[in-house]
């Protein structure tokens, strides 16, 4: 590892790593606070700009943008009761009421100084911790992928919404769209329908530019435009965090980040999963416990220190083994493999310095994040209020410039407009779109190892308990879908008896 | 408002007046259609950033879209002879896929005029350490044994399994052959010294790491003689044993009836990079490559000699 | 002009109001169900034609997206039956109510879409779609401030120009 710091640091220390991320932090916090926008959209907007940028400074931009996003929700979260990302729900239940007892500032900066202190942890623990899973993953076999591949896969519950079966549904079309283009193993086209511009598939980006970005565009068809009205004079105020209220925020702070490491590491639960267990966790060990739902501090610091805690963590299982966290880092798969950076493998070894370079340079990044909330809050807030007439034709700008400049074809506009028409129908049958995604970022390595195993093995599946790892990873996903299953049950007991 | 408003038109003018206004320099895209981190991109990026500094007048920017055909089919359907645009190509394109799946190229080498080779590459073949095999004779008793051999090759039908094919093939071992694809090189190579599969063929910068932590041993070279030197000196070349062979090439290709003049400065251009002793010696040293520049003769003898071993082993490889 | 735009908005408003109050409610899982089982059988289908397999596959190639058609049809069909079943049991089911006029608004924005493509293509200048993109919306949501359309616009080039000319990406 210390062999890699030096090369690092000198890979890291330029203008252009340090602009980067600053303008991703600065970009993250906006899209983050302005409810309706996400940081998903903002990652797959801005993703075709890491194309033409070398490994280190795209990823740090795209760091940028989602660390801020853990942050940047808080702030709508705060002033107007709408949380700007889901996970930022959490922090709505104190923040909001800490606001309006004249607070704001106070709730601001414990959402700042949490979210910072929970980055940071974050950070330090994908810097010690990945190079370990990389070691063990350097030994897994194709047969261990392919596990590695089903267990990923068992994240389709966790982001199924109301049906697990329509998620699993939703996960195969995925699947499907993942074998357009050459078989990976025999070179053969499928479901090219003799069109030149499939044979290699379709691109991540582009598809999810269509599935995610523009049917948000469609879905201006539902609601009413109008800018969000937003006071900024309430961030103006003289409050601040006392010592007491400052003591009080660390033990929240520290157990929700370890919380937040570990949720993160495992794919697919996420940061909402990471703030709602914090929270509760900090509820429980409080001695305050009146005081949440009506304005702790604790409470603010246990939320958005777990949200943060997550993003270092879902870089774990990505750099180490290609199997991405949540659906942002699922997306800065393309960043890194556009690089040549394939996750797993050598990548720790043969491109060690570059590694090690991203994961020191997501500790600055959650520096800039503080220094940019700690004073450019006023004007994300102010930007928050940009009308929804403005905003919306830029952001199909972005998504059909995007979308083009990947491959420089504008066939793949025509793709985006195909996945927007897509989602949309999926939209009004209540079907997940996150679990396509997965279905997507999984396809190609779950059968191309599941089929290489048969191949080695002259179609043998003794293949696959083969090793010591084999077995482990049969465990861990017997274990998951055990969890599923008894978690599907209760919930159907909890439907009935109600 | 409207003050910033008209400010920042104007600035956005001004800046599109300007950027429009030409100058003698001219920029030529040069577009590779793999990946960025491959070795014809990394070659193509090392060249253009020492164009400005051999060329007043012709400024080289290195493009990489992953696309294989599509990026070359799009390239032709869209470049003019009048562009300032190039293009890679190479025997996987020419002798490959036009044989393997015709349907997939919608050009032939008439759409293309040469402009130079920049480098070639000898593939190498290894084995796993356990199996002892580290010369082509201990590899034809492997065989003779009746053993079955599985060869890790990056991509279904490259270069890497037509080598891996033609080798076994000549043997006469053709039927103990098991080709498996895997997605990149640095996958092959670590499949082999995992022991997942018996052999591997990969450019030698590929395996280098593997071979020098003891991870795989060395069989043979895809070339006429013996490696001369470098850090795998002495690993013997197929062709001394009468096996076939090729070594991996990627030409610089300009849209067909591109004007010659520009087409001589270019080859010039590339010429007095690759005599640069820096990029020679980051050519040799660090990409295990050698600097190759070829006439457009060689290079037509080059894409058919390719042809030809494919179409011999087109069987071994596409079942 | 302005009685032509006054006009023209209170024939659309009229039409909208009309339209507003055309609903029909879809049990969605079940509509769901039927339409990835429709999906699944197409995609089986097609199958034996758009995916060539060699001779002598351990798994061929054709393995995997026929596995993920059965789940694809299975899955559908087990969602169908617990709304079946929902139904006969007369439970509340899961359902949605599409609007016509939110429905006819989303086709119209694709129909922007579409037009900022066809622009782009045909034209070869990204600039020309996306100033369309700019007008186009900004009608949609009937602004009627020139500040809006003046920063719109100059986003369009912007935004072409930061593409063309930094990034340089030809459009």
């Amino acid at each position: 590892m210390l062999e890699y710091i030096g090369p690092a640091l000198q890979q890291l220390f330029t203008i252009e790593n340090f602009l980067w991320m600053n303008v991703g932090v600065f970009i993250g916090s906006i899209f983050a606070a302005i409810p309706g926008l996400s940081v998903i959209l903002c990652i797959i907007l801005f993703l075709p700009f890491t194309y033409k940028m070398t490994a280190i400074p795209g990823m740090m931009f795209l760091l940028g943008i989602y660390c801020a996003g853990g942050y940047g929700g808080s702030v709508s979260a705060i002033l107007i009761n709408t949380p700007g990302t889901p996970h930022a729900a959490t922090t709505m239940l104190d923040g909001h009421p800490l606001s309006q007892k004249g607070r704001t500032k106070t709730a601001l900066r414990a959402a700042l100084y949490a979210s910072t202190f929970g980055g940071i942890f974050s950070a330090l623990a994908l810097l010690f911790l990945a190079p370990q899973v990389a070691k063990i993953a350097a030994q897994l076999g194709t047969a261990e992928y392919f596990l590695v591949c089903l267990f990923g896969l068992t994240i389709i519950a966790g982001i199924s919404g109301k049906s697990l079966i329509k998620g699993i549904i939703s996960a195969a079309l995925g699947l499907l769209i993942s074998c357009v283009g050459a078989d990976p193993l025999t070179g053969y086209d499928r479901f090219t329908f003799g069109n030149v511009r499939l044979y290699m598939g379709l691109d991540l980006a582009i598809c999810l530019i269509g599935l995610f970005a523009l049917v948000e565009i469609l879905g201006k068809a539902e609601g009413k435009v109008g800018p969000l009205k937003l006071d900024t004079s309430k961030i103006k105020t003289e409050d601040k965090i006392t010592k007491e209220e400052g003591k009080r925020m660390i033990l929240p702070a520290i157990v929700s980040s370890i919380i937040g490491v570990i949720i993160g590491i495992i794919p697919g639960t996420g940061a909402s999963m990471a703030s709602w267990f914090s929270y509760d966790r900090a509820k429980a060990m409080s001695k305050h416990k009146e005081e949440f739902g009506h304005g702790s501090i604790e409470g603010i610091a246990a939320a958005e220190s777990a949200n943060n805690a997550v993003t270092g963590a879902t870089l774990i299982p990505l750099l180490t083994l290609g199997i991405p966290g949540d659906g942002c880092v699922a997306i800065m798969l393309s960043a890194l493999m556009i690089n040549g950076l394939n996750p797993g493998l050598s990548l720790f070894t043969t491109q060690g310095d570059i590694m090690y370079a991203i994961m020191i340079g997501l500790i600055f990044v959650n520096l800039f994040m503080f220094l940019q909330g700690r004073y450019l809050t006023d004007l994300f807030a102010k930007i928050v209020s940009v009308p929804q007439e403005i905003l919306t034709p830029i952001i199909v700008m972005f998504c059909f410039a995007g979308a083009f400049s990947v491959n420089k074809s504008y066939f793949d506009v025509v793709v985006i407009l195909v996945f927007a028409a897509i989602a949309w129908i999926m939209k009004k049958l209540d079907m997940p779109t996150v679990p396509i995604l997965l279905g997507l970022v999984l396809g190609n390595m779950t059968e191309t190892n599941f089929r290489r195993a048969l191949l080695l093995t002259d179609g043998s599946f003794s293949i696959f308990v083969s090793s010591w790892y084999c077995i482990a990873f049969l465990v861990l996903i017997i274990g998951a879908v055990s969890m599923i299953v008894i978690n599907k049950m209760k919930e159907g007991k909890k439907g009935e008896a109600n | 408002m409207k003050k910033i408003v008209s400010l920042v038109l104007s600035v956005l003018m001004v800046a599109t007046l300007l950027v429009g206004c030409g100058n003698k320099t001219e920029t030529w895209t040069v577009t590779c259609p793999w990946a960025p981190s491959g070795v014809a991109a990394m070659v193509s990026q090392k060249a253009a950033s020492l164009s400005t500094e051999y060329s007043k007048d012709i400024i080289l920017v290195a493009d990489a879209i992953k696309g294989d055909a599509a990026t070359v089919n799009t390239w032709v359907a869209s470049t003019k002879a009048s562009d300032p645009e190039l293009v890679f190509a190479g025997e996987g394109l020419f002798s490959i896929t036009s044989i393997l799946d015709p349907a997939k190229l919608q050009f032939t080498y008439d759409d293309f005029t040469y402009v130079e080779n920049l480098y070639s590459s000898i593939f190498v073949m290894s084995a796993d350490t356990k199996l002892g095999i580290d010369s082509i004779d201990s590899l034809k008793a492997y065989l003779e044994a009746g053993n079955e051999v599985s060869i890790a090759t990056n991509g279904a039908t490259g270069s890497e399994a037509f080598l891996a094919a033609s080798l076994i093939g000549a043997m006469g071992y053709g039927d103990q052959l098991k080709l498996v694809a895997y997605s990149s090189a640095a996958e092959a190579a670590q499949a082999v010294s995992r022991g997942e599969t018996n052999l591997a063929v990969s450019h030698q910068s590929q395996i280098l790491e593997t071979y020098q932590q003891g991870g795989v041993t060395m069989v043979c070279a895809f070339d006429a003689e013996d490696i001369a030197d470098g850090p795998f000196a002495g690993v013997e070349g197929v062709g001394k044993h009468g096996y076939p062979f090729f070594r991996n090439r990627c030409f610089i290709m300009a849209r067909s009836g591109a004007d010659a003049n520009k087409v001589a400065a270019l080859k010039a251009l590339y010429g007095e990079i690759l005599a640069d002793a820096e990029v020679a010696d980051w050519l040799s040293n660090t990409m295990l490559l050698e600097v190759d520049t070829m006439t457009e003769e060689q290079v037509l003898e080059h894409i058919e000699n390719v042809k030809n071993i494919v179409n011999e082993y087109y069987d071994l490889v596409a079942n | 002009m302005k009685d032509f735009i006054k006009n023209m908005e209170e024939k659309l408003d009229s039409m909208g109001a009309k339209l507003a109050k055309k609903e029909i409610k879809i049990p969605t899982d079940l509509a769901a169900a039927i339409v990835f089982f429709i999906l699944g059988i197409v995609l089986m289908l097609l199958v034996p034609s758009q995916v060539t397999v060699g001779k002598d596959e351990v798994v061929s190639g054709a393995a995997f997206p026929t596995y993920l058609c059965y789940i694809m049809i299975g899955g559908s069909v087990l969602v169908a039956a617990q709304n079946i079943l929902k139904m006969v049991r007369k439970e509340p089911v899961e359902t949605k109510t599409i609007n016509a006029l939110v429905e006819i608004k989303a086709l119209i924005i694709f129909g922007i879409l579409v037009v900022f493509w066809l622009i782009c293509n045909l034209t070869e200048l990204f600039v020309l779609g996306a100033l369309w993109c700019a007008v186009a919306f900004l009608l949609f949501f009937r602004c009627k401030k020139k500040s809006y359309y003046i920063i719109t616009v100059a986003f369009a080039v912007g935004i072409w120009a930061a593409f063309r000319f930094i990034l340089n990406v030809n459009f």
